[in-house]
């Protein structure tokens, strides 16, 4: 009975959902979209649920002491200190608040500052780290080993040139003469436009057959890995 | 010595790296920059729109990777306030509610426009096709109020905006699946005209829609902002971004370069 | 009264009697009937003289026709009018309408230039309305209109199929016969033949390594939600890897970015412990909600990985920019890494950084390659089926379309679109 009343619900609602694809009535649709809401209204509990388990598992992580359970606390530090100056803007209307000129929500200017001066160059920071891996994983990968590898590398060489300005700049001081400008950009538009745009479609094509063949498993009830097991 | 050339230590990489972001930050060099076709695109379409006509602009980037569609953003903001078109920006990420709203609030106030008037920040909500899907029917099903809790229906500019009907262009400024998303259920189901300006990094993958024309116009990465900025005039942080990205790319072509060097006389000594 | 209203009635063209609810004849609105008006005389006379000065000027739009707008939710009707002439001098279309001919306001207008069609989307369902379309051509100094005659009482109503998109439905049909019948082909117990995936048989490799090292292995499963079918398939994966692990008492970790994800995993990978007959090595606390925020979740497990040191690290799922700053890290760490992902654009990182990498489509092949179930293969074969049947329409267009036989891109026009 756990298994067959979510394997039932998500047949139906898989037929269903298929058929308002192709049913304009305002019926339809209108079901379509109140299945919509139904998610909207889930969404936010599934941030309570992500709440609760990181409470749940830094919490054990203090009680039993585990191995770097210190910065357990910084989690927990962290996450009142956003709750606290970001959600109460009930609180704005309150005469002790507006005395003090302290305000609460969004745009109050303790949440901005910890936005903009903690949130922002912490993120930014672990992104910019791609630019340190990519330059370090370009230069183990890029290897003519093969042909099809020294293809690779050529286009990339090329791409990645005519990404950036300075690859215009060397073509045209070096082909300055010739009647051909900008040569680097448009090899690199070419190549995005015809090498590149075929076998991304090939990939697309792949997984989008790839995805009708899962989800109808999913709707007969062969594959059931979301209901967590077999 | 040819054997540590081919396995640098990537920490050396790293600084190389480094180096080759700080300099040309500290040192700025300027570089001609060439328009591509879609970033000339997409500056048409917005450039012959109506002034009054409104276009809708996703902020669909968080802190993390803001600093490519940030300059595209304000380029973007500054060309429609100079054309009197309205904006109207929304989010499906709940990080970029902040940033979109220090933005919007920057260039309005650079260009004279007026909240309410001439931008209207609506912010985020939780849901993401769901949101796009709603708004298609009508704007407020989705959002009541504003980002500052205003309702829309005391908000001058959104009397005669009520779904995608009334909206000309919308912008995805992107650092994820969000486009696809806006293409998928916009486009597909409410005719919406779209184009994207999209991080460095994904930028291959907006291709295919933009042969199909599902996408109007594509601003890629820090080179689509630079475009956009001599397109407009207006030099700002996506110019001093692409000139410094050169040498970051010059850089990894050299390695690259040397690398293979180094592996065809290691090959060779082996053969010989 | 517009001049050309007194033209029309100098010439005694009258609206047609409405043929439904009994309606008087009546001209549209702004007109006045000639029986009532005590201005009939001064009408006639200006009339007249209209007449003779605009006998060559504004033609009313003919053949106009309202039409319940097809394939539609029943909230619009469509009116057509035949083009006017270049030189006619209208320069904008006035649409009125009304549920009676008394009732006709304006409720929108159609610049002469565009095509002569007008969607109104502001009817509701189920009510009778007529239509005018009124020609205005406007100068500084003047303005003219024409009236259209009445159009027929027409209602809105919505249709439960679309037919236009027949062709997507047929094309959907197709698949999923072709899905199905394979599935019921694998089911009959025929063998059925599958490519090696070199990915998928080091799982066993990793799995191995990671026992004899003692070390632990990380299942990372990307940024993708559990609607995400990529996420979908890794589950499935992270099923079969789970089984294994509970037989050689590896420890397994499972950071996850989605807490409805964590709550699906945790439940999967303590029934393979079940099913397995090892419940007591399974720990709950070793799959973890870690954050949602792509940049934090990176930084996490990039954490874990230098901390923990895995000896084997699963990357498959839904990935974007962070894919990079996983996989390099594994790599800096020695560890067997098996990356796996649908997302295209992410693949060449994986290639750079990683063992083996599933690449699309490998990725929802998984489950049967893993499995061996005779129903998971069957739609596998499907999916090759599906792929056959698109190549050949493809082949199929590209020697039709220079013979100037179009009806196969036609067809594909109509699925995409």
């Amino acid at each position: 009975m756990k298994r067959q009343v979510p394997l039932v619900l998500c047949f139906l609602f898989g037929i269903v959902m298929i058929l308002t694809e192709f049913s304009p009535h305002s019926d339809s649709q209108e079901l379509y979209k109140e299945v919509g809401r139904w998610y909207l209204v889930i969404t936010p509990f599934a941030y309570v649920i992500g709440v609760m388990t990181l409470v749940q598992v830094h919490g054990t992580r203090i009680r039993r002491r585990a191995e770097y359970w210190q910065y357990s606390y910084v989690v927990f530090a962290g996450m009142i200190l956003m709750v606290v100056v970001g959600m109460p803007t009930f609180l704005n209307q309150t005469p002790f608040f507006q005395a003090r000129g302290i305000s609460f929500g969004l745009q109050s200017p303790v949440f901005e500052w910890l936005f903009e001066y903690v949130q922002v160059p912490m993120e930014a920071t672990t992104f910019s780290l791609l630019a340190f891996f990519i330059a370090s994983a370009a230069y183990r990968a890029f290897r003519a080993r093969t042909f099809e590898a020294t293809l690779l590398l050529i286009s990339a060489l090329i791409v990645m040139m005519g990404n950036v300005p300075i690859g215009d700049y060397i073509w045209n001081t070096v082909m300055g003469e010739t009647p051909w400008t900008d040569g680097t950009s448009w090899a690199r538009q070419w190549i995005l436009d015809n090498p590149n745009l075929a076998a991304r479609r090939g990939i697309i094509l792949g997984v989008a057959l790839g995805v009708i063949s899962q989800s109808i498993r999913i709707i007969l009830g062969i594959e059931r890995s979301y209901l967590g097991g077999d | 010595m040819l054997e540590k050339i081919m396995n640098m230590d990537r920490r050396i990489v790293f600084i190389l790296a480094g180096l080759a972001v700080v300099i040309p930050t500290l040192l700025p060099v300027s570089l001609p920059i060439t328009v591509s076709e879609p970033t000339q695109k997409l500056y048409d379409y917005i450039d012959a729109l109506e002034p009054g006509s409104t276009l809708m602009m996703a902020f669909d980037y968080g802190p993390s990777s803001l600093a490519e569609p940030e300059p595209m953003a304000e380029a973007v903001l500054k060309h429609c306030f100079d054309k009197k078109v309205k904006v109207v920006g929304v989010t499906l990420l709940i990080d970029a509610v902040t940033l979109a709203d220090q933005l919007m609030q920057k260039v309005a106030e650079e260009k004279g426009a007026v909240y309410g008037e001439d931008y209207v920040l609506l912010g985020y909500r939780p849901g993401g096709f769901q949101v796009i899907l709603g708004m298609g029917s009508e704007i407020a099903s989705i959002f009541d109020n504003d980002y500052a809790g205003k309702p829309l229906s005391e908000i001058p500019m959104m009397e005669n905006i009520t779904n995608y009907e009334q909206i000309s262009l919308l912008l995805d400024l992107a650092s994820g699946s969000t486009v696809e998303l806006w293409i998928t259920y916009a486009n597909a189901k409410y005719d919406l005209t779209i184009a994207a300006g999209v991080t460095g990094v994904i930028v291959s993958q907006m291709y295919p829609y933009l042969q199909t024309g599902q996408l109007v116009g594509l601003l890629p990465g820090f080179l689509g902002a630079a475009q956009y900025e001599k397109l407009i005039n207006s030099s700002g942080k996506g110019t001093a971004g692409i000139n410094t990205e050169s040498f970051v790319h010059l850089l990894i072509v050299g390695l690259v370069i040397i690398g293979n060097i180094a592996y065809f006389m290691t090959r060779q000594r082996g053969e010989s | 009264m517009t001049v050309n209203n007194r033209f029309q009635l100098r010439l005694g063209r009258m609206p047609p009697e409405p043929r439904r609810r009994g309606l008087k004849p009546r001209l549209p609105m702004g007109s006045y009937s000639i029986c009532v008006h005590p201005m009939l005389l001064i009408c006639l006379v200006c009339g007249l003289c209209a007449g003779v000065a605009f006998a060559q000027g504004l033609a009313p739009p003919t053949n106009v026709t309202a039409k319940d707008t097809p394939n539609d939710d029943g909230k619009s009707i469509t009116l057509t009018w035949d083009a006017a002439a270049e030189d006619s001098g209208i320069t904008v279309y006035q649409i009125l309408r009304g549920t009676t001919p008394e009732t006709l306001a304006e409720i929108g207008a159609l610049d002469s230039a565009e095509k002569p069609t007008y969607v109104d989307a502001s009817v509701e369902t189920g009510i009778d309305y007529v239509y005018v379309v009124r020609a205005v051509s406007k100068t500084e100094a003047t303005e003219e209109t024409a009236d259209s005659e009445i159009t027929e009482p027409v209602q809105a109503t919505g249709q439960w199929f679309h037919t236009g998109k027949i062709p997507l439905f047929c094309a959907m049909l197709i698949f999923s016969a072709a899905i199905v019948g394979n599935i019921y082909y694998a089911r009959s117990g025929k063998e059925i033949f599958v490519r090696r995936i070199p990915g998928l048989e080091a799982v066993d490799e990793a799995l191995g390594r990671a026992t004899e090292m003692g070390r632990s292995i990380l299942y990372v499963l990307g940024l993708g939600g559990v609607s995400d079918p990529a996420t979908i398939a890794s589950m499935t994966i992270l099923g079969q890897v789970a089984r294994q692990t509970a037989d050689y008492e590896t420890p397994l970790r499972v950071p996850c970015n989605d807490p409805i994800v964590l709550n699906v995993v945790r439940e999967m990978v303590k029934t393979a412990y079940l099913n397995e007959g090892r419940p007591d090595a399974y720990t709950e606390e070793n799959i973890f909600f870690l954050t949602d925020s792509q940049f934090a979740y990176a930084a996490g497990v990039d954490g874990i990985m230098i901390r923990e040191k895995p000896a084997a690290v699963f990357l498959q799922g839904t990935f974007y920019a962070e894919s990079l700053i996983l996989a390099e890290t594994g790599n800096s760490i020695g560890a067997i890494q098996i990356a796996g992902t649908t997302s295209e654009h992410q693949l060449p990182f994986f290639i750079a950084a990683c063992d083996y990498t599933l690449i699309g489509e490998e990725l929802y092949a998984a489950t049967a390659y893993l499995s061996k179930e005779p129903m998971f293969l069957g739609s596998l074969r499907g999916q090759d089926w599906g792929k056959v049947i698109i190549f050949g329409v493809l082949v199929l267009g590209l020697v039709l379309e220079p013979l100037g036989i179009n009806w196969v891109t036609t067809f594909l026009q109509k699925v995409v679109n």
